[in-house]
């Protein structure tokens, strides 16, 4: 048989050509406009299919805008987006969380829609909190979508049982309720304990409770003298509360739960209380082990001097510096923010909303959401605070925290010690060490 | 002939000929090219430089830095014994149990196809998925484990596995020998299939017991596949943090975390120059072991005595 080398050099070419232009590339021109690339970050099924819905909707609204969505596993998503965004390429609208607005905007990743926003009616429609994340130090690098606040679910038949008329008000109130209910023979714990992953942020719920009245609200890791929170010997008091209150009225092996377990400890009747996001609410709503004359929502427990503070953390949309379309970006970001889109978006999300009308919408005043409401009305009992999770190293915080706190209810560390760390933990990076 | 053959033995690719090859060849080495050694070259480089992604201003040539910032770094000693660890308490059970199984597996009984089927099941399924199930049946209030453990009155008080230092690291590695046992028993029962049945009609005829023809004739004849077998499942679990990341994050206190699990954390907290650095190590300990490993095992050619010429 005779090669013909330059031939085949050539099919060879043609054929990596081809297989090289079936990957998915970065946004190319719709037949008839634009197509966006939109990644987001907390993926799960559910929330997947009401985005696309709504995206459905924003390109029926925009004929000339295709919208591609991207929906990474989310234990790798935001590593994903970091690796998309130093690319430069293939992403246009992203899901950007306070946890991750810091690194993102450092690194000049994302775009500050500020001039895009101005005159937007959109804007008059944020509560006061939403409008807050939306114009951060004049700029605008992303629109919440709405706020994960914690509150407390607890069962409303065993709280009776042993004894007590309602649910607890403070933190000392329900380590005495959860103790009372505690019964390891029958299985049956007090307290949903965080020990796992993302176990320091409840530990700073309840040192952020006892420290309340020096609080800085704008910066809740530090005190209006300028210290860090876990510089105050409340914070002793309140670390060695939280510890009794593993000891005595949370599961053993709550030393490693995450989310998952504790949401589980809860809808599957094994723990009485449970502090958590609201959209625990629908998980919950589905347990069959729990009815639902059995359980309700409480506001977040306070602290001695009767506060509590609530960092509500939030998510939003914004768009990529390195985006080529960002007219039509911003576009999609407006229309995800706004109107019924956004209604839609937190409902079907359990969150609590940015929108001012939601108010008076008869689905956040009933039942489970009650709680919010009522911490809403009370803002100088439930005050809202600003953490400092777009840092930097929020990561590794998280990671170090995280892991501490199992030191500290393991035994292997005391409050005191733990809390002299992270006070010097956030004093070297505030002071750029 | 597609290649000319040289004086030497050895296989020139010239001419038309050598041309054509390589164009079939190129497509391959530039994908290998691309994918394996433009990132592994990065790699190493960014083991060397202070690259962070929260903070990319400054991505200088820092030396030995993270090297030196690892080696002070307690942690990251005590994942270094983790890892012996879990390394060993992997191996040695995954061996023994999957030898076993494809002893049993080798001989011919009613829907053996079907048992082949659910005995190499868990090697289809990811790692990471694999740690998470397991999380679930080890949780300590409503994990199975811990349910079928009381029923059969093993133990009075549930366990808590996971959130124990003590049973943590025992309840990963039981995980991961569940999961790779299936590999030692393919690799072992495809070699068990070659060895001639003569062999063993031999032996039997002169009176050797079953441990006698395990040790003589089957362990012999499969020399190389346990070896080889054994190498490879070394460098893959130690090189294998998704069951631990799924099953404990690493926890609890930072217990069960491994030299790899806790690059991946460090990833994940944007250091890739420290990740980088520890990628590196890991490498670099692995090849050595490898080549002592090949060393200690590869087979010793007996001497023959040289006839001496008749004078």
């Amino acid at each position: 048989m005779r090669y013909q080398p330059v031939k085949l050099l050539a099919a060879l070419s043609a054929m990596a050509v081809a297989l090289t232009a079936c990957g998915p590339g970065p946004a190319e021109k719709a037949a008839d406009g634009t197509t966006l690339q939109m990644v987001e970050s907390l993926t799960n099924p559910t929330r997947t299919a009401l985005l696309k819905k709504l995206i459905g909707d924003f390109e029926t609204a925009n004929p000339g805008i295709k919208v591609q969505l991207i929906s990474p596993p989310t234990n790798q998503a935001d590593q994903k987006i970091q690796q998309m965004l130093q690319s430069g390429k293939g992403v246009d609208v992203l899901e950007v969380r306070d946890s991750t607005v810091g690194p993102f905007t450092s690194n000049k990743w994302i775009y500050d829609m500020a001039p895009d926003l101005k005159g937007w009616e959109g804007l008059d429609a944020l509560t006061a909190n939403a409008l807050k994340v939306a114009q951060q130090g004049g700029k605008s690098y992303m629109v919440p979508y709405g706020f994960y606040g914690l509150s407390l679910f607890y069962r409303k038949d065993l709280s009776q049982q042993a004894g007590f008329a309602g649910p607890p008000k403070s933190w000392t109130d329900m380590a005495e309720q959860a103790k009372k209910i505690n019964d390891p023979g029958k299985n049956r714990y007090g307290y949903s304990f965080r020990g796992g992953k993302g176990a320091s942020g409840n530990a700073v719920a309840v040192i952020s409770a006892y420290v309340i009245d020096e609080i800085n609200r704008d910066n809740a890791f530090k005190l209006t003298n300028g210290k860090t929170i876990f510089s105050s010997p409340k914070a002793v008091d309140a670390l060695t509360m939280y510890v009794d209150l593993f000891k005595t009225a949370s599961p053993p092996s709550s030393v490693s739960w995450g989310y998952p377990e504790m949401v589980q400890g809860f809808t599957s009747g094994t723990t009485g209380f449970l502090l958590q996001d609201p959209e625990v609410i629908a998980t919950v709503k589905e347990s069959k082990t729990i009815k639902e004359d059995q359980w309700g929502t409480a506001p977040l427990p306070v602290g001695p001097t009767g506060k509590a503070a609530q960092p509500l953390a939030n998510a939003g949309w914004g768009v990529a510096e390195g985006s080529t379309h960002k007219p039509e970006a911003v576009k999609l970001v407006k229309f995800l923010t706004s109107g019924d889109a956004a209604m839609t978006f937190s409902k079907e999300n359990s969150l609590v909303p940015i929108l001012k009308s939601a108010a008076d919408d008869p689905y956040f005043k009933d039942g489970p959401w009650a709680s919010y409401v009522a911490m809403n009305e009370s803002p100088e009992t439930y005050i809202v605070v600003t953490q400092p999770r777009g840092v930097a190293w929020s990561t590794e915080w998280e990671n170090k925290a995280d892991s501490e706190v199992q030191k500290l209810i393991t035994g292997k560390a005391q409050p005191a010690e733990i809390l002299k760390g992270w006070d010097e933990y956030w004093t070297k990076k505030w002071a750029g060490n | 002939m597609a290649a000319t053959k040289s004086v030497s033995g050895r296989k020139h690719f010239t001419g038309r000929t050598g041309l054509v090859l390589f164009a079939f060849m190129l497509p391959a080495l530039v994908f290998v090219g691309l994918f394996t050694f433009y990132p592994l070259l990065q790699g190493v480089q960014m083991a060397f430089r202070n690259y962070n992604l929260n903070d990319l201003s400054d991505t200088s040539w820092v030396g030995l830095k993270n090297f030196q910032t690892l080696l002070g770094d307690e942690m990251f000693r005590g994942t270094v014994w983790n890892s012996i660890v879990w390394v060993v308490g992997s191996l040695v059970p995954q061996f023994l149990i999957g030898f076993t199984m494809a002893l049993w597996l080798r001989r011919k009984f009613r829907f053996r196809g079907t048992y082949q089927a659910l005995v190499f099941f868990p090697w289809a399924v990811s790692g990471f998925l694999i740690g998470i199930l397991f999380r679930w049946m080890f949780n300590g209030e409503f994990g199975v484990v811990n349910d079928l453990l009381m029923k059969t009155h093993l133990i009075d008080t549930p366990v808590p596995w996971l959130a124990d230092a003590r049973y943590a690291m025992i309840a990963v590695i039981v995980a991961n020998v569940w999961y790779g046992v299936t590999f030692f028993a393919i690799m072992i029962l495809a070699a068990l299939q070659s060895v001639p049945d003569e062999l063993y009609e031999a032996s039997a005829i002169d009176g050797a017991g079953k441990v006698r023809t395990l040790f003589s004739i089957t362990i012999p004849s499969i020399r190389t596949t346990l070896a080889l077998t054994v190498l490879l499942r070394v460098i893959w679990i130690f090189n294998s943090p998704e069951l631990i990341f799924g099953m404990t994050g690493g926890g609890p206190a930072n217990e069960t975390h491994i030299v790899t699990s806790y690059m991946i954390q460090v990833t994940q907290e944007g250091d890739y120059g420290r990740a980088s650095a520890m990628g590196l190590m890991v490498v670099f300990v692995l090849m050595v072991f490898a080549v002592f490993y090949l060393m200690a095992i590869r087979p010793r050619e007996v001497k023959r005595p040289r006839k001496v010429a008749a004078a």
